[in-house]
This record gives C-alpha cells, sequence and structure tokens, in this order.
C-alpha cells in the first residue's frame, strides 16, 4: 500500500494565527528600536570627537519630536523586553535549594529591585552632576 | 441532549491531494470529550473517519489534535468548553497521513537521537541505586513527558526547521543528563551542542503553555543551553587529544 503524506505549509504569516506567537514577534521586534538608541548614541560619540560646533548640532537633532518619539519608544521597548526576560528567567535559571525551588515570583522581583536600585544609583549621580553646576 | 457543531479536517490520501473540511453534528453533555465526540461520528455517522486514541486519562499520548488551532489532548478536551462549535485538524508540523492522523516519525527519530534512557554502570555490588528526595527533584517535572507531540505542533522552529531537535526530545535530554544514576550526558551534548540542538530553540515558549502534562520544555531547552555552554567551556579547556564532540557526531 502506497503512503502519501500530506505536507502542510509554513507560510510567512505564521506568526499571525496565535496571540502566544504575536506576543514573541512583539518581544523580538523591540530590538528594532534600539537600533534606532544605538544609532544615536554612536552619533553622539562621532560628534564628540568632531568637536563642540559637532556636539551641538548633535544637541540640537536629540531635540527634536521624532527622535524623542523614537528614543522614548526604545526605552518602552527595552523595558518591555526586561519584563519578559525576567519572567523567563526562572525557567533558565532555577535556584534550588535541597528538593526546592525558589519561587518564580521571588526570582522576578528581585531583578526589578535591582533595576530600582540601578535607577536610584543613576539618579544619584546624576543628582550629584547638578549640584556641582 | 444538546448538540454541536464540529467541523473536521478530512485527507484522504487515496482521493485528496489536498485536506479539506467536513461538518458533522454531534450530542454531547458535561462529560463529553472530544474523543467521545470522534468515536461518536465514526459509530453513527462516517465509519471512514480516522484518528488515533488508546488509553482515554491523559497517559498515553495518542489523541494529540489540534482543536480550534490549539494543540490539545483529545481525550482531555471537553465540548462542553466551546459552546460556539469546535474546528479539528491534525497536530500541526507534521505530514497528515490521513484524516486526523500524522506521522510523528520524524519526532520518534530525534527522540531516539538523544538517547532517552538510563546510561548507567552497574550499581555497586548488585544492589540498586539509591536515589535521594534532592537527586530526584531536579528532574522529576521533565519525566512526566508523555510524548503526545503537542509541543512540536505548537513550536514554529520545528515546523520551520523539521531537523530542529524539538522541545520533547530535549527535555527528555535534559531530564537524563540531569539524573544522578545517569552517566551518559557525554554521549547526549554532541547532539544538544549543535545547531539542531538547544541553539535552535528562540524561547517561544508556547509548547509549555499546550503540554498537557505540565513538562514545561522551553524550561528544559533553555537550562540545555547553560549546560551546552558550560560543555563548551570545559572543552575548551581540555586536551585536544579526546576530540570528543566530532567523534560521537559521526
Amino acid at each position: 500500500m502506497s503512503r502519501k503524506p500530506y505536507q502542510p505549509p509554513m507560510p510567512a504569516s505564521w506568526w499571525l494565527k496565535h496571540p502566544a506567537y504575536r506576543f514573541y514577534m512583539l518581544r523580538e521586534a523591540t530590538v528594532v528600536p534600539l537600533l534606532f538608541f544605538v544609532a544615536s548614541l554612536l552619533y553622539g560619540l562621532y560628534a564628540l570627537g568632531q568637536g563642540e560646533a559637532s556636539w551641538l548640532h548633535y544637541l540640537a537633532w536629540l531635540q527634536q519630536p521624532w527622535v524623542i518619539a523614537l528614543n522614548s519608544l526604545a526605552l518602552v521597548a527595552s523595558l518591555f523586553h526586561a519584563w519578559t526576560f525576567f519572567a523567563l528567567f526562572p525557567q533558565v535559571m532555577p535556584l534550588r535549594f535541597g528538593s526546592r525551588t525558589l519561587p518564580a515570583w521571588l526570582m522576578v522581583s528581585a531583578q526589578w529591585a535591582g533595576v530600582l536600585l540601578v535607577i536610584l544609583a543613576l539618579w544619584w549621580l546624576l543628582g550629584g552632576v547638578d549640584a556641582h553646576q | 441532549m444538546p448538540t454541536l457543531e464540529m467541523r473536521l479536517q478530512r485527507y484522504r490520501p487515496e482521493q485528496d491531494s489536498a485536506p479539506h473540511w467536513q461538518d458533522f453534528r454531534v450530542e454531547y453533555d458535561d462529560s463529553t470529550s472530544v474523543l467521545d465526540a470522534l468515536e461518536q461520528i465514526k459509530a453513527e455517522q462516517d465509519s471512514s473517519l480516522s484518528y488515533r486514541w488508546s488509553c482515554r486519562m491523559a497517559i498515553c499520548g495518542s489523541c494529540g489534535i489540534m482543536v480550534n488551532g490549539v494543540p490539545k489532548l483529545g481525550c482531555k478536551t471537553f465540548l462542553r468548553d466551546y459552546p460556539k462549535g469546535l474546528q479539528l485538524a491534525p497536530l500541526g508540523n507534521f505530514p497528515v497521513e490521513k484524516d486526523l492522523i500524522v506521522d510523528m516519525s520524524r519526532f520518534l527519530e530525534h527522540l531516539t537521537a538523544i538517547k532517552p534512557y538510563l546510561i548507567a554502570e552497574a550499581a555497586p555490588q548488585g544492589q540498586p541505586h539509591r536515589q535521594t528526595p534532592a537527586q530526584l527533584a531536579r528532574y522529576k517535572q521533565f519525566s512526566n513527558c508523555i510524548n503526545c507531540g503537542l509541543c512540536y505542533a505548537a513550536c514554529p522552529q520545528f515546523g520551520l526547521k523539521p531537523d530542529f531537535l524539538g522541545p520533547a526530545a530535549i527535555a527528555l535530554a535534559h531530564r537524563y543528563n540531569l539524573d544522578s544514576r545517569d552517566s551518559g550526558k557525554a554521549e547526549r551534548m554532541a547532539q544538544l551542542n549543535s545547531d539542531n540542538g538547544v541553539w535552535g530553540c528562540t524561547f517561544v515558549g508556547y509548547c509549555s503553555t499546550v503540554c498537557p502534562k505540565g513538562v514545561d520544555p522551553a524550561a528544559a531547552v533553555n537550562q540545555g543551553k547553560i549546560a551546552s555552554t558550560l560543555d563548551g567551556v570545559i572543552q575548551w579547556f581540555k586536551p585536544a587529544k579526546e576530540p570528543r564532540n566530532k567523534e560521537q557526531s559521526k
């Protein structure tokens, strides 16, 4: 008896089929606005090397509404990516003590506490700069 | 008794070049599973309908099926949860053999490749291998896999690249690698380290969502990435006289 299996196609739109796939693609797409952020950062470094006029031009460029909008989008995207990354972390690196595993919520909270610490440290550092001006 | 509309994907390899849909109406109550409904259709409406089943209690893993596009076990899915009707199709990402039956040989090949069994040295003086509750807890969750293939139907990476070992096979490899009685990790790492091993996974994570036994294969695969990285670092510092990976990938 001959066989004739049917191979279902995998269209390029496969990720539109289910919310889980769309969420995954959204998570992966966060790299796009981050690319813009990295490019503008490199542009800033380049401008710094070119002298004062170039640096001031860069600062003016940064203040344009569309640049602010794209960089804000990059911030939101990186926070969203961090949120998904933190949530996946307990699956990838479960912390075991004997036969018990540290609860996932504790690991996720600890990571957000770390973010808060970094923000506070930066705020303190930048505030320090302001105080000396 | 209330009735429900069911749309089934049919494929008769002798007559059809592609699958088509066929509508049925079945009687159901609160205890009617999708598998019960399929049996009702086969017994009373169309005896040519083909599907797989065996234990009817989510242990054998035979009745995997797409219910409204979501991989499910037919015996563990109930009509009462689908008041608007349901659409049944064979498990995604596998070649369809007939109607709701898929060819799972690709998955079984991947499963065989990672040696999903204890590779253990003999216990001392014929004694049983002892294991503490803590040692058992390390792998127990991953040992609940019933090889139903739902995670393969959920995995777009397997759909795009069928050579990818896939969630269940890697979870089983991880399960044995974590077992304190096993000493076969070195034999499995060549497979896991390859592009079709753990690194073929992009952590979509949907495999863990659809798993009917709470195995969390996505966790196993991504813990496997850490194991693979450590294995690579260890290989890096090992003397070159024993090219372990090359020998085993032959």
